[in-house]
């Protein structure tokens, strides 16, 4: 053994160590990837080609705002037992250092400089799992690894599928159950591969072991998390069109007296948390999955209760510990939760002040015992607030507002004063009466009390701009309004400086132009022309045009004459709204027409006779300049010439004159570029890249245009932008979603589009689950989720019948698509979505029936069925015949005259017109004559509407949120009642018995015969009666002939004999074998009962077990599904 | 058991009815429109406006309307654009002009293309004549990617006060419109002009060319104005001419004007009057023609989310009920500020936040 020689150890040639990577530093060495045969190049060439092509897609707009998105929602979601809370429990100590005792409705954090996470746990009720398969833009989807698989798992794909497919993550749980390592091995593989068909190959599984501490391990965490923070997310259709917010809590603002006097009085309420999707409007309308359509009542942006961390601390490369926030209202997160009607403050023991505050302490604080703390820090009270400030309660007032100091409402004061600082997500709610000088006195507090939170601050500061701009602009208006009132001229300059948006520089110039001295030669001599119009064209540069066209009471003409709405206001004293046209004194008048066309005034058209007037636009024409662009230059140039004085010019320096020329000049050269380049090198980017250019700049564009603007401005604009922190209010809300709110039960408000309000019959293209046992019948109620929706409605299956019309069906195919109309709210098309016949859990079967795409909605339907009508002929002529009992009256066979109709036998023939006596018979042709015991056939369409039947799904109104039942069928109701099925007599089916027809001969005349052709002739014959020869021959056998048959007669006798014998034996044998068999079977079966036995005794611990953990969740029954999990 | 209705919208007068109508049926938000000419010796709702009414029952399937016993007061619930092959006989106190512009704005948004014949008055003094919604119009709505297959045929002409002209319209259906972004109105290149003479002398057309040349040459060469006469049964049941002038900016720009012959009005009188509007028009500035600044607006806020910008000369009342209507209907406000610089003398630049209208009518089935 010693002797055995180890191979020596051989020098590498290539010195990967040293050389050779300095060369490669030096540079890209061509050879190096150079192909080495033209075939290899060829492939290299189609996998670059293909791997271009799979990188391609749709290009989309990402919507989601790059500088405060919202945060990413992570839903959480698996059968009960599986770990769920456990999870969300990890995650969140991981990412806050927070110990979370309970999980309840989102929980909010900041996991990185950039991004938010918003955490939620799915229950296992379909209708949550639906909802949350809508929001969710990551799902940690959790399974059982000791079990494998459930049903609702499946079904949870299923919806996730038709309703965009965010990302899964899977997360296998439980696997320390497994205590063979071989077996652990194979579970994990067979899972994996069932995980990667439902996804797609590759797809993420994370594997977590056993719990401590209450948590999963810390390094597994980890991983996840990391996986978590970077994961990108493609924007999804549906949810990149709609404005959407997962309510963090829900707050009733019912008066209490009210809801004390009438306990079912509809609500108003507030809902609170991030916008994401597409930017909200005020006028929106939303909703709430499981409630109902409701219009918001206001919106109002709130300071970010999580915000991300600011620019100053960005410089750091990690997230600092302070600023890894937690938002959690429903969960007791720092000792305080919200209740629908109350917020619950938990202050820990004794709670004194600490007078050395430091950073960490203070964030370990609890929100609830810092709010409190915020209570005693109050140095000044309400009173004090008001008289440093300066507000006016009106425009005209001209002392500011003050306040006695023996006021009786002292206590109040203080009240609202300190909760507007502390708590400024709460205080709407609570301190309507709040101003601007509440809120800086209470920074003023917090601010010399040293409390250094950054968190505090931050909301402190933005609560006021958001909240409070509404107020500032308020009062600037008033303002403003009453300096117009003093003088014209002066208080219209006044008001554009104070309530312009952004156009503070513009604004500036244009006064400089405006006072006449500086006003171009030719432009002066134009004004000495025209007369008071051009006067008012002047003015109307300074107006605040926003404020004219939506904030003033004054009508489009007024606008656009100039006047002010202190004008109008002497104009006519009693004019208070804002379409009334016509007063008295303007009856006579001709009537104001509704036309586009402007009368061409003759005054207004006179002023083009003056030569003057007509050169002075030729700037405006390609001749009037020597370049495209440079008009402005020369004619500035042409300005300063002509005038002596000229109060730009000095300001213009020549540097900025040379820099705009320079500008000038690369535009020009571009230009020219761009017509006489090649057109090849221009184009070169293709189609995916061009339109991911032209979508980014558009989205430069969009943020341009708005930056700056004031909130209220901006959102009156664009409306509110998803990522911000807003309040609904909601009115006339069942009363039943505040007393029977859960918060593990996600709330959702879905913004509509303005067609999803209507309802229509909408058409989709429908196929039922291959999972599905039973297929769908027409008329039968379905539920279905589209959109934000969950209804139930009565669809009519139909199908395409050559292009001509849509058949309906009774029946879905078993394995095809087919079309289904149903009235319900309209949704775009190419919407997906999923169906169901029951959202219960009381079944053990797959509840996803069918799943579609929506193609079309209309206000009609053109599906039919097919009706035949029949009739009996009354009467026969040759080829014509009278017929009864098709129709009962004159006017419906009017209604069918020249229709086609048919009789069994296959003779057509066509309606004619009615007939006089018996109502409803007709004459009718045919091409050939009938019998009487024909019977004819009207084949028609009758076309069939579905019924306008929608119910919404409000499961969320009930207290046991998944006992929703919908309309049923009528079998189910039959069964639940115990009522039997009518029969009717008539329907039984009886033995038919038919008497046998007898025909007559067919005779065909003699003279027709003869000039028949041959082949058509008909050949009757007489039968034979002489016997033919092979009949009547003799056969007489020779003496060895007649030996030989007799030998084979005998032959064949034996033979018979033996197979019978044979046959005895043959089944005597297989009798014994199958006793036999049977035998071996019966122990088979013995063995199989014990195992099943055991089995069964094991799920049942496991089933224990599991409702223990639960500790009375949602109590529904586990619904599994054996699957590769299972051995 | 179903969802609450949608709330309509109530407005009062006969004034910017078809902004209204149409937006109304874009939107589906109910219609109500009270107090039309409640005073009027004639009370209710003019013929032309039932037949505007009509002929937009035509186009949709499932629109109720609700007219009251006086006439004073309507209700119109929206159902669902469904185009197609329409055609509708036009009232003919009003230019067929009156009902193609609200048809403009709907015609892009229904389930089949557009095929609408009109027949009616083609051009009045009161709404724009057949020539400018095809040559001014047209491209207007081309400015939002409704292009492919956009065909506007005058079959016949018919001058008020008979009519008997027959227009074509050919819009297809997209998706949804682009989002505009039109800031730069150039400068003028190019001048072109129609005059149409039907019944009369067609000497007329060419002295009404002859005198609007006169006014305008000094300005671009690139002027060509075409004389379009009309013979026969292709010229209606009245006589009648006109002149319409358009005027192309290099970046696109469209200003159109026109007038019409008047009693006792010289064809040389009615070309000026045409080429010292246009002039005006030109002057005003914008990167939209003044006649469909409230066209413009709606398109605008029907576009996808994103910012649209459209530069304008001075509003008309119109567009400035627009601004107001079309807050009421999408709850979308305009940003509105004057253009800055010395060429922006009183114009305006207008933009607005689109709403991301989809096109919900159209089919894939």
């Amino acid at each position: 053994m010693s002797e055995q020689a180890h191979k020596t150890h051989r020098v590498s040639k290539t010195d990967k160590k040293g050389k050779g990577k300095a060369k490669a530093a030096g540079g890209f060495n061509e050879r190096a990837f150079a192909p080495r045969s033209g075939i290899r190049a060829d492939r290299q060439g189609r996998r670059k080609a293909e791997k271009d092509q799979t990188r391609l897609h749709v290009p989309q707009v990402d919507r989601t705002p790059d500088d405060v998105p919202p945060p990413v929602t992570i839903a959480v979601v698996g059968p009960p037992g599986v770990g769920k809370t456990t999870l969300v429990k990890s995650l969140v100590k991981r990412f806050t250092k927070h110990t979370l005792s309970e999980v309840k409705g989102p929980i909010t954090v900041v996991s990185g400089k950039k991004r938010r996470l918003t955490f939620i746990e799915c229950n296992n009720d379909l209708n949550s799992m639906i909802d949350v398969a809508k929001i969710a833009d990551l799902v940690l989807l959790m399974i059982d690894g000791s079990f494998g698989f459930e049903m609702e798992t499946f079904e949870f794909l299923n919806i996730l599928q038709t309703h965009g497919f965010p990302k899964v993550i899977g997360v296998l749980t439980h696997l320390d159950l497994i205590k063979k390592v071989q077996t652990q091995r194979d579970t994990k593989k067979t899972l994996k591969k069932r995980f990667w068909t439902e996804i797609y190959q590759g797809a993420k599984l994370f594997y977590l072991s056993g719990v401590l501490n209450g948590r999963y391990p810390d390094t597994e965490i980890q991983n996840l998390c990391r996986f978590i923070s970077v994961m990108k997310f493609r924007p999804l259709v549906f949810r990149n069109t709609h404005p959407y917010m997962l309510a963090d809590r829900l707050e009733d603002l019912t008066p209490r007296e009210q809801a004390r006097l009438d306990p079912k009085c509809d609500r108003t309420v507030t809902l609170y948390g991030y916008l994401r999707g597409t930017n909200l409007r005020e006028s929106a309308v939303v909703h709430i999955p499981g409630a109902g359509d409701f219009a918001l009542k206001s919106v109002n942006l709130l300071a970010d209760p999580c915000p991300l961390p600011t620019v100053e601390s960005e410089r750091r490369r990690k997230l600092s510990e302070k600023h890894k926030l937690i938002h959690a209202p429903m969960s007791d997160v720092g000792g305080i939760t919200y209740d629908k009607d109350a917020v619950y403050i938990n202050v820990p023991g004794s709670f004194s002040r600490r007078p050395d505050e430091e950073d960490g302490d203070n964030i370990m604080q609890g929100e609830g015992e810092q709010m409190v703390m915020d209570l005693q820090d109050v140095t000044s009270s309400l009173a004090d607030g008001i008289s440093r400030s300066h507000i006016q309660l009106l425009g005209t007032s001209s002392a500011p507002l003050q306040v006695d100091p023996d006021d009786s409402e002292g206590e109040e004061d203080g009240d609202s004063g300190s909760a507007s600082g502390s708590q400024s997500e709460d205080d709407d709610a609570g301190s309507d009466d709040e101003d601007l000088s509440d809120v800086e006195a209470d920074q003023e507090a917090t601010g010399d009390r040293g409390r250094t939170s950054m968190r505090l601050h931050a909301r402190a500061a933005r609560g006021q701009s958001s909240h409070d701009a509404k107020q500032r602009a308020d009062v600037e208006y008033a303002d403003s309004d009453s300096d117009l009132g003093d003088d014209d001229g002066g208080g219209m300059l006044r008001d554009d400086n104070e309530s312009e948006l952004d156009l503070d520089d513009e604004e500036a110039s244009d006064q400089d132009d405006d006072d006449g001295g500086d006003v171009p030669h030719w432009k002066r001599n134009l004004r000495d022309k025209a007369s008071e119009a051009f006067e008012r064209q002047h003015k109307r540069r300074k107006r605040d045009w926003m404020k004219l066209i939506y904030r003033s009471t004054l009508t489009p003409e007024q606008i656009v004459r100039g006047e002010t709405e202190q004008e109008a206001r002497i104009e006519d004293d009693d004019e208070d709204e804002l379409f009334k046209f016509k007063s008295k004194d303007q009856m006579g008048t001709d009537e104001v027409l509704d036309q586009t066309k402007e009368p061409l005034s003759k005054e207004a058209l006179a002023e083009w006779d003056d030569e003057e007037m007509l050169d002075s636009i030729r700037h405006l024409f390609i001749t009037g300049g020597d370049t495209a662009q440079g008009d402005e230059a020369e004619w500035d140039g042409a300005e300063a010439g002509d005038d002596v004085e000229m109060e730009d010019a000095p300001e213009q320096t020549e540097a900025d004159k040379r820099a705009a020329a320079l500008a000038k000049k690369k535009e020009l050269k571009r230009k020219f570029d761009e017509q006489y380049d090649d057109p090849e090198e221009a184009g070169k980017q293709d189609f995916y890249d061009e339109k991911k250019d032209e979508m980014a700049r558009q989205l430069q564009l969009n943020r341009a245009e708005v930056e700056g603007m004031d909130p209220e401005a901006r959102a009156l604009v664009e409306g509110f932008r998803a990522g911000s922190y807003v309040r609904l209010e909601l009115e006339n809300v069942p009363c039943e979603l505040v007393t029977n709110f859960d918060p593990t039960y996600p709330l959702i408000v879905g913004g509509l589009l303005p067609a999803e309000e209507r309802f229509g019959f909408v058409q989709a293209r429908i196929k039922k689950h291959r999972w599905q046992t039973r297929i769908l019948k027409t008329n039968d109620p379905l539920i279905l989720s589209v959109g934000w929706r969950r209804f139930q409605t009565v669809p009519i299956y139909s199908l395409d019948d050559h292009s001509i019309r849509m058949r309906m069906l009774k029946y879905t195919p078993e394995h095809m698509h087919c079309y289904a109309t149903f009235y319900a709210p309209v949704s775009l098309p190419n919407t997906g979505f999923c169906a169901f016949n029951s959202l219960g859990s009381d079944s053990s079967a797959f509840r996803v029936a069918a799943t579609g795409v929506i193609l079309d909605v209309d206000r009609s339907t053109k599906i039919v069925k097919k009706i035949k009508l029949t009739g009996v002929p009354m009467k026969i002529f040759k080829n014509t015949a009278f017929v009864r009992d098709m129709f009962s009256s004159a006017l419906e066979v009017a209604k069918f005259e020249g229709a086609t109709i048919k009789t069994v036998s296959g003779i057509r023939g066509q309606i004619k017109k009615a007939l006089p006596k018996p109502d409803g018979a007709f004459r009718a042709t045919f091409e050939d004559k009938l019998l009487m015991s024909d019977i004819i056939f009207l084949r028609a369409w009758y076309s069939v509407e579905p019924r306008k039947f929608y119910n919404p799904v409000t499961s969320l109104l009930l207290s046991d949120k998944s006992a929703w039942t919908g309309m049923r069928l009528t079998g189910q109701v039959r069964r639940e009642q115990g009522v039997k099925t009518p029969l009717n007599v008539n329907s039984t089916y009886k033995a038919i018995d038919r008497a046998p027809r007898k025909f007559n001969s067919l005779k065909v005349p003699k003279t027709l015969q003869a000039a028949l052709p041959y082949a058509s002739k008909p050949k009757v014959m007489k039968p034979q009666h002489r016997q033919t020869y092979m009949q009547k021959r003799a056969v007489v056998l020779e003496p060895e002939e007649k030996k030989a048959i007799t030998l084979l007669q005998q032959m064949r006798a034996l033979r018979k004999d033996q197979a019978v014998r044979r046959k005895e034996k043959q089944d005597e044998r297989r009798a014994a074998n199958k006793k036999k068999a049977d035998k071996i079977e019966g122990a088979k079966d013995e063995k199989d009962k014990e195992k099943r036995k055991e089995h069964m005794r094991l799920a049942g611990i496991k089933r224990k077990r599991e409702e223990t953990g639960r500790a009375g969740g949602s109590g529904s029954s586990k619904r599994r599904k054996s699957s590769g999990g299972e051995s | 058991m179903s969802a609450p209705r949608p709330t309509v919208l109530k407005y009062s007068g006969h004034e910017h009815l078809r902004t209204r109508l149409a937006m109304s049926l874009l939107s589906g938000k109910p219609l109500r429109v009270d107090n039309i000419r409640p005073d009027d010796k004639n009370p209710g709702l003019r013929d032309y406006e039932a037949s505007l009414l009509r002929l937009l029952e035509k186009l949709s399937n499932g629109t109720v309307i609700e007219i009251s016993y006086t006439g004073t007061a309507f209700l119109l619930k929206p159902g669902v654009l469904n185009g197609g092959r329409v055609e509708h006989d036009c009232a003919t106190s009003r230019a067929v002009g009156y009902y193609l512009e609200p048809i403009l704005m709907l015609a892009p948004f229904c389930k089949k293309p557009l095929e609408l014949t009109l027949r009616g008055v083609t051009s009045d003094a009161l709404d724009l004549s057949v020539d400018t919604i095809r040559t001014v119009s047209l491209p207007h709505l081309q400015l939002f990617g409704v292009s492919d297959g956009l065909e506007f045929k005058i079959k016949k002409r018919g001058a008020p006060p008979l009519g008997g002209g027959e227009v074509q319209l050919f819009c297809p259906v997209v998706k949804q419109v682009t989002s505009l972004n039109f800031v730069d109105p150039g400068r003028i290149k190019r001048i072109r002009g129609i005059a149409h003479a039907v019944r009369v002398s067609p000497q007329f057309s060419s002295r009404m060319i002859d005198a609007a040349r006169g006014l305008l040459n000094r300005y671009v060469p690139d002027l060509y104005l075409y004389s379009d006469v009309y013979k026969g049964d292709e010229s209606g049941k009245s006589p009648g001419y006109g002149l319409t002038l358009l005027a192309e900016s290099t970046t696109g720009a469209l200003y159109g004007a026109e007038a019409l012959s008047e009693p006792g009005l010289p064809p040389e009188d009615v070309a000026q009057n045409a080429a010292r509007a246009l002039l005006s028009d030109v002057r005003a500035g914008g990167c939209i023609d003044r006649a469909h600044q409230s066209m413009v607006l709606v398109l605008m806020v029907l576009g996808s989310e994103d910012i649209a910008r459209a530069r304008m000369g001075p509003l008309s009342p119109r567009a400035i009920q627009t601004l107001r209507d079309i807050r009421d209907f999408w709850g979308t406000s305009f940003k509105v500020v004057p253009v800055d610089g010395d060429d922006g003398d009183g114009q305006l630049l207008l933009s607005c936040f689109g709403v991301g209208f989809l096109n919900s009518n159209r089919t894939l089935a």
